[in-house]
């Protein structure tokens, strides 16, 4: 008998005064899945990562995430329930040490500021921060940064990970860490969503991927297809250097 | 406890020297100046638990010392009970308050919720001032002196262990915050709300509960204040100069650090202190001279040092580490 | 005199004199609005100490005429070079630093700058409330039933005067069209080779300007004193975020809305009271209608 899936959206709809940012999306997100999310610049990625994770309500559809209607719900709410996600334009805490970082995040399922640092310090050693533990936010590069941010997310002990663009602004080597550090989190269980603009990356990554268009979903599939799909290819006129790195 | 201590030796030496003190001096102008120095010191941190621990900057902190103040005063000379029972009245007043302000702080960021703060405690100074039948309005309300310790009625060794626990209060809590879930949680909100949202923490329940906590104690350390006193002025109590004294003792000593408004208290009421003897003659030349003085040093230290002393000396510290 | 004062029966004379009390407060307001929204939407700080340099027009027209028994009217003149260059000092001294810094530098900085400007006031001229009293603050003038004094009049037309000519500095000047470029975008200006910090400068001095000409124009209006200042900075805020950050126009509406709920408010509760308005009706502003008139997004976080 096949599980309900972990994340469901049903006809998803969200407007800014005249603008519809994100226009009837649907799709659905089995636990476990590797779930990837394109589309070219102003597709509405961004706004739909914002209404399932609660920063914006969705003027209609349905966002089902463990099979609860999340709509309207705050995000803090939200990421009890199991759902975290990563912003496009990083926000570390600047001030605070890398493990202060994590730390928060950790605080969110654990009581104790000693169950925390444990917390902390093992998921820093995942992702690969070790070295850079007691530095201060604000003064690591965007690389570390990025992982910093993905760190934070991950002491949460969430069941579904959005990741958003993730891998912009890194050079090689820390994409690649990046995409092995995804990949091996996927492995252990973890349900994640990437939203990413760096084809070569999101190949790598998703064994499925929807696009998005104006706001509309124009495709799903995986990879392979979705590169050939004629729609995504007129969609990405004008950015066809996106498609060709895939 | 003792490794605790350890951890703290500013601290220690600060409120230790204080509580010895009155052993040793008996001066009454300098026990005098000793009290004004930790009840500026409490308040000031009573003001960094919103301001420094959650991020909340208000200039309009006065609200809650003139309830707490007012509460005091009103209950023994209107209902002729105790002033401990006024404390309670001012509590549970600057409660409300603070739920107020908590919400306006998550409707409105930075400088206009810092305006909004002065509009409230603006509000209130004048309702206050009005409201003749009830508070005596303009005229203020002389506070009797009765002694006992019920009615607060103390000597001034008795004052410097009074001002010392709720020093000792306020320094407990700032404390806390740093070591705490909760505080934790709270610099998350202070360092950036949207991020700590995505992790969880309830940011809009957080900001109200600091607020409210800092409106709380600030209202204890007004209403003591008004019985130590002994007389309560709308104009005064009310004032924005004194929600900016809370703030500049705060800022001088390190905004977000617990000794922090201490140290700028130390600073601040000495200097107020030795101003009040040099220019005993003028009275509102006086009272001008130190609020630019004040407002000079804001505006300096807020540029050029604006982690405080607190930050200062552990720049050195670190500095002498490296060498 | 107050515009507001209760009358004889006849609602509709009520209602004509409370309008013309409207427009003729409102006129006032806008000018010191629009400086101010041009402050705000240009350089993105909200200037604690605004009110001051209202204050001080308030003090220079007060020593003007008690000293020289100059006229206001024609002090105004002389106030709006005088106080386009201590907008200019404080600009260099206090302000330039504080541009690109933290919400937190921006408050303390400018709360400080409010605090000395007051006490300087207090020590150099005492408490005192102080009233400048010209020969026509006590002309009326008489149109249909309804009453005004001449006093009210001339600073209403000198107030719409400059104001009118603020915009149309704004508007087609080329000075102008590089603030508004500035205040669109900051970056792009500078990339479009805008030296910013001589837009900033400008910006703060002429805002300063318009607030002291509006002090010298309210000084017979009002009673003069060192903290004066602080219930018409709050209303200059509920008048630029009723009218949205940085638009000249709405700044201009708001003022004769605000204007309006004063007069009324006035008459209905009597003056004593009148204060407590302005604090109230800023969070009450901000509270329901922090997106402005036009909803303008944004405002409620006021993302400076």
């Amino acid at each position: 008998m096949s599980q309900p899936p972990l994340l469901a959206l049903e006809g998803v709809t969200k407007r800014f005064g005249g603008l519809t940012a994100v226009s009837n999306v649907s799709f659905t997100v089995p636990a476990g899945d590797l779930l990837g999310i394109i589309g070219p610049n102003g597709a509405g990625k961004t706004t739909l990562f914002n209404v399932i994770s609660g920063y914006y309500r969705a003027d209609g559809g349905r966002v089902v995430f463990a099979g609860q209607d999340v709509v309207g719900q705050a995000p803090h709410v939200i990421c009890r329930l199991g759902l975290t996600r990563t912003f496009q334009l990083v926000k570390p805490f600047g001030h605070l040490s890398v493990v202060d970082n994590v730390m928060i995040g950790a605080l969110t399922r654990l009581p104790t500021l000693r169950a925390a640092r444990v917390e902390a310090e093992r998921v820093i050693e995942i992702c690969g921060l070790g070295s850079h533990a007691s530095a201060h936010a604000r003064t690591l590069p965007i690389g570390l940064r990025k992982r910093l941010e993905v760190a934070r997310a991950l002491a949460t002990r969430p069941r579904l990970l959005l990741l958003d663009e993730v891998m912009a602004g890194l050079n090689p080597t820390e994409l690649a860490a990046m995409i092995e550090l995804i990949q091996r989190l996927h492995v252990d269980g973890l349900t994640v969503i990437v939203i990413e603009h760096i084809m070569a990356a999101m190949m790598r990554l998703a064994r499925r991927i929807v696009v998005l268009h104006h706001g509309e979903r124009i495709a799903e599939g995986p990879p392979a297809a979705i590169t050939q799909d004629r729609r995504v290819v007129d969609a990405y006129l004008g950015e066809e250097f996106v498609l060709a790195q895939a | 406890m003792i490794a605790r201590l350890r951890s703290r030796p500013g601290a220690v030496a600060l409120f230790g020297l204080a509580a010895l003190t009155p052993l040793f001096v008996r001066d009454a102008y300098f026990l005098d100046s000793l009290v004004l120095i930790l009840l500026w010191g409490a308040l000031s941190a009573a003001w960094n638990v919103a301001g420094g621990y959650a991020g909340q900057v208000s200039i309009g902190h006065a609200s809650f010392f003139g309830l707490g103040a007012y509460a005091a005063a009103l209950m023994v000379t209107r209902f002729g009970r105790g002033p401990w029972l006024g404390m309670l009245v001012g509590v549970v007043l600057s409660l409300g308050a603070g739920f107020i302000i908590g919400f306006l702080s998550n409707r409105l960021r930075g400088p206009y919720f810092a305006l909004s703060t002065i509009a409230f405690s603006q509000v209130l100074l004048i309702g206050v001032s009005r409201w003749r039948g009830f508070t005596a309005g303009g005229e203020g309300i002389p506070v009797p002196f009765r002694p006992g310790f019920t009615t607060l009625g103390l000597g001034h060794i008795a004052w410097v262990y009074m001002a010392l626990a709720a020093a000792l209060l306020c320094y407990a809590v700032e404390v806390y915050l740093e070591r705490s879930r909760l505080g934790y949680r709270l610099a998350g909100v202070r360092e950036d709300e949207d991020a700590a949202e995505a992790l969880g923490i309830p940011t809009r329940r957080l900001k109200v509960l600091a607020i409210a906590l800092s409106a709380a104690l600030t209202s204890i350390c007004g209403s003591l204040w008004a019985q130590y006193v002994g007389f309560v002025d709308p104009t005064y109590v009310f004032s924005v100069d004194l929600s900016v004294k809370f703030a500049l003792n705060t800022i001088i000593g390190g905004m977000g650090t617990a000794l922090g408004p201490y140290l700028g208290s130390i600073l601040i009421t000495s200097l107020e202190t030795y101003l009040r003897a040099t220019f005993s003659g003028v009275k509102t030349g006086f009272a001008g001279i130190y609020l630019i003085i004040y407002g000079t040093v804001l505006i300096l230290v807020v540029r050029f040092v604006p982690d405080g002393l607190a930050g200062f000396a552990s720049r050195l510290r670190a500095r002498r580490a490296h060498a | 005199m107050d515009p507001a004062r209760r009358l004889g029966p006849a609602q509709i004379d009520v209602l004509a004199q409370l309008a013309v009390a409207t427009v003729l407060l409102g006129g006032i307001y806008a000018l010191i609005a629009v400086g101010l929204t041009l402050i705000f939407g240009i350089m993105r700080v909200v200037n604690f100490a605004h009110g001051e340099f209202l204050m001080l027009g308030m003090y220079l027209a007060f020593w003007a005429f008690a000293l020289y028994a100059v006229d206001p009217y024609v002090v105004v003149l002389i106030s709006i070079p005088v106080f386009f260059v201590v907008g200019l000092v404080t600009y260099v001294l206090v302000m330039r630093g504080v541009i690109q810094a933290s919400h937190n530098v921006q408050i303390f900085t400018t709360v400080g700058l409010s605090v000395v400007l007051q006490n300087v006031a207090l020590v150099a001229w005492a408490g005192d409330f102080r009233f400048v009293r010209p020969w026509h603050l006590s002309t009326v003038i008489r149109a249909g039933s309804t009453t005004f004094n001449l006093s009210q009049v001339v600073a209403f037309l000198i107030a719409v005067g400059l104001t009118v000519a603020l915009v149309a500095f704004m508007k087609w000047t080329h000075a102008g069209r590089v603030m508004r470029a500035t205040a669109q975008d900051r970056d792009a200006a500078t990339l479009m080779g805008i030296d910013t910090d001589r837009v900033y400068r400008l910006t703060f001095a002429i805002g300063i300007a318009a607030v002291g000409a509006a002090g010298v124009l309210v000084a017979p209006l009002y009673a003069i004193y060192p903290t004066a200042g602080l219930q018409f900075v709050l209303l200059a805020y509920v008048v630029v975020v009723l009218g949205g950050l940085g638009d000249m126009f709405g700044a201009m509406l708001g003022s004769f809305i605000v204007a309006a709920v004063e007069v009324a408010g006035s008459y209905l509760f009597g003056t004593a009271w009148k204060e407590i308005f302005y604090f109230i009706l800023f969070i009450l502003v901000l509270v329901f209608r922090p997106a402005g008139l036009f909803g303008q997004r944004g405002a409620e976080t006021l993302g400076v």
